[in-house]
């Protein structure tokens, strides 16, 4: 199995990619995807496989040099474990033949050449020219008998202009194992990316839809606001504290003594390869204008409420309208001191209006595995949505 | 909604200058200099800025166009795809950007979006900051050279996908197009892309152009000349 070097994705996919299957990372025009082919190129590098990169649109010295960028650091691998198709042999291919059919089987024989010379284990392949020279079918076509006999895996690189029907296709018509799809959208967040794995064979997943950043050479997954909320004193500072590796808060003494949020808690953690922060609103209603433009960017809510205080639940219950008038992922983490009255889950649920779809936990929001058992819940939730 | 001047009273008087999401075609026949109409109407005014593909030049030669019509560089980014094929080491900055060559969509795409993104979010300029949400000037500075490389239909899905993307993001796109080396249907399918078109044609040394699509503004022919980055329309 070649890992893909990518943090999160090697996990839902159980390591990464087994040995002879097809993958296709298809990116929309504009989206900065391009480590993802090359993260699985050097991990099939580190494992010492040989390896093939057809790279039509550009030479072999820019591809690497592009690479080394990327990643900030370069490929490193041993002398001829790594060889190219590039824009040069593309140019000869074409100038020394005069037909379509020519310059097919001359692809061909030039990839299998290759493929059985150096016993190459992983093809990389940037389709974009192939599949302008030859058409998609025909290019794919071309590849899998080049491919047949050492049945290498197969990585694709497609930039697909096709609109958001192509990855499926890949799928129905060409049979691929592994469909990832990159893309980006203005909302939540305005330039935000996201990957989509829409086809796994080997690791059976529901399609899962992951936000991530480019932070040092490496691809992250990234959820850049997840908002706590609630009404006061149900434990969002509690909660945020618990959950984070660092944070910030702001609390001044209440009239009743206690410390209450005047300004928002902050914290950041790092969980199962994410990097997530956490924005804590305060709950009294003085600061409801603060929760608004809060939301507007939020990737996912925690709405924590206190079930030992059931006149809080009508304000619970705005808050979780607009929540999900905003369509925003949302799970209730019911902060619970074992009070007798304390509200059930079916009483939470009539109070604020929710069906089963939305999760509750009866958590401590002292107990860092409560807390961290509701975000995985939220990430699990956020990952499933459709951007 | 922004409105982008363009330094022609006879355009700016009547409709205010090009709308925000606009895409205008230029169409001009060869050695019509229709690259100088195209910078003049890219060139950033306070608080904008600018990004020009070059398909045809290299990123310093478009610096420096603009750099003598006085525009400050720093609101200028350049994605040239030209140097990168005889430097292939060369280092991207925050404003100069290299593709491989123009045959790289995926790499004009990033790079596009990249710098989009680095204007966004205040990176671009040297800590100067224009205003907010920025507004952006875009050229290529030939369609034409894209064309010679890559097919029509290719061609026409990737230029649907950056031109809605300009629209989104509020910026004004010139593109520039040989009038005479593409057959009608070339020409028809590049303009549903579009906006607006400026026409240019030459007379007897005379540069002419005029505008379709832009609200109010009349379609006759307008004599004109392009003086350090200033459109100048003549009698």
């Amino acid at each position: 199995m070649i890992p893909t070097g990518i943090f999160g994705l090697d996990e839902i996919l159980g390591g990464g990619i087994p040995d002879g299957s097809k993958a296709v990372f298809s990116m929309e025009p504009g989206v900065n995807g391009q480590l993802f082919t090359i993260s699985v190129l050097a991990c099939a590098l580190a494992r010492g496989q040989s390896c093939l990169v057809i790279t039509p649109n550009t030479s072999q010295e820019a591809f690497l040099h592009d690479a080394a960028r990327l990643r900030t650091r370069k490929l490193e691998y041993a002398q001829g474990q790594l060889h190219f198709i590039d824009a040069d042999e593309r140019n000869q291919i074409r100038r020394s033949n005069t037909t379509s059919g020519k310059t097919e089987q001359a692809w061909k024989d030039r990839i299998a050449s290759i493929c059985d010379k150096y016993r190459i284990g992983l093809i990389v392949v940037y389709l974009d020219l192939i599949s302008e020279d030859f058409g998609i079918e025909k290019g794919l076509k071309m590849l899998d008998s080049a491919c047949a006999s050492g049945s290498p895996t197969l990585v694709i690189e497609y930039l697909n202009l096709m609109g958001p029907d192509m990855p499926e296709r890949f799928i129905s018509e060409h049979h691929f194992d592994l469909v990832i799809s990159i893309r980006s959208s203005f909302s939540p967040l305005p330039h935000f990316n996201y990957f989509t794995i829409l086809q796994s064979a080997w690791a059976k997943n529901e399609p899962r839809s992951v936000p991530f950043i480019i932070s040092e050479g490496k691809i992250v997954p990234y959820i850049p606001r997840i908002v706590i909320t609630g009404p006061a004193k149900s434990g969002k500072s509690t909660f945020v504290a618990s959950a984070s590796d660092e944070g910030l808060s702001v609390d001044r003494m209440s009239a009743d003594g206690t410390a209450t949020t005047v300004v928002m808690d902050l914290g950041r953690l790092s969980w199962k390869d994410f990097d997530i922060t956490l924005y804590g609103t305060p709950g009294e209603t003085r600061f409801d204008p603060l929760i608004p433009p809060m939301l507007r960017h939020a990737m996912g809510v925690v709405l924590v409420l206190d079930p030992d205080r059931p006149e809080n639940l009508p304000r619970a219950r705005d808050m979780i309208r607009q929540i999900i008038s905003l369509k925003i992922p949302v799970v209730i983490a019911a902060n619970h001191r074992n009070k007798a009255g304390a509200l059930s889950d079916d009483e939470i649920r009539a109070g604020l209006g929710i069906n089963r779809d939305v999760p509750i936990f009866f958590i401590s929001a002292t107990d860092k595995g409560h807390v961290a058992k509701v975000l995985e819940s939220l990430i699990d939730f956020i990952t499933r949505f459709t951007y | 909604m922004y409105t982008y001047k363009s330094g022609i009273a006879k355009i700016d008087d009547i409709s205010g200058g090009f709308d925000a999401g606009s895409n205008i075609l230029i169409l001009a026949p060869p050695m019509s200099f229709a690259d100088q109409l195209a910078y003049a109407l890219t060139r950033p005014l306070e608080g904008e800025y600018s990004i020009v593909l070059s398909t045809n030049e290299r990123a310093s030669e478009v610096v420096d166009y603009f750099k003598l019509s006085g525009t400050d560089k720093r609101f200028i980014g350049v994605i040239d795809a030209i140097t990168k094929t005889s430097t292939p080491s060369i280092a991207d900055t925050q404003r100069l950007m290299f593709v491989s060559s123009p045959t790289d969509l995926t790499g004009i795409g990033i790079k596009f979006s990249n710098m989009v993104e680095s204007i966004f979010e205040g990176d671009f300029s040297e800590g100067e900051q224009g205003l907010f949400p920025p507004p952006i000037r875009f050229c290529i500075n030939s369609i034409s050279t894209l064309l010679m490389y890559r097919r029509l239909e290719v061609l026409y899905q990737f230029l649907h996908v950056l031109t809605a993307k300009l629209k989104k993001t509020e910026g004004v796109g010139f593109y520039i197009i040989n009038s005479e080396s593409f057959d009608d249907k070339t020409l028809s399918l590049i303009k549903q892309l579009m906006t607006g078109i400026i026409e240019i044609k030459m007379d007897q040394n005379n540069n002419y152009m005029r505008v379709q699509g832009i609200r109010g503004v009349s379609s006759d022919w307008m004599k004109y000349t392009v003086t350090k980055g200033q459109v100048s329309i003549l009698p």
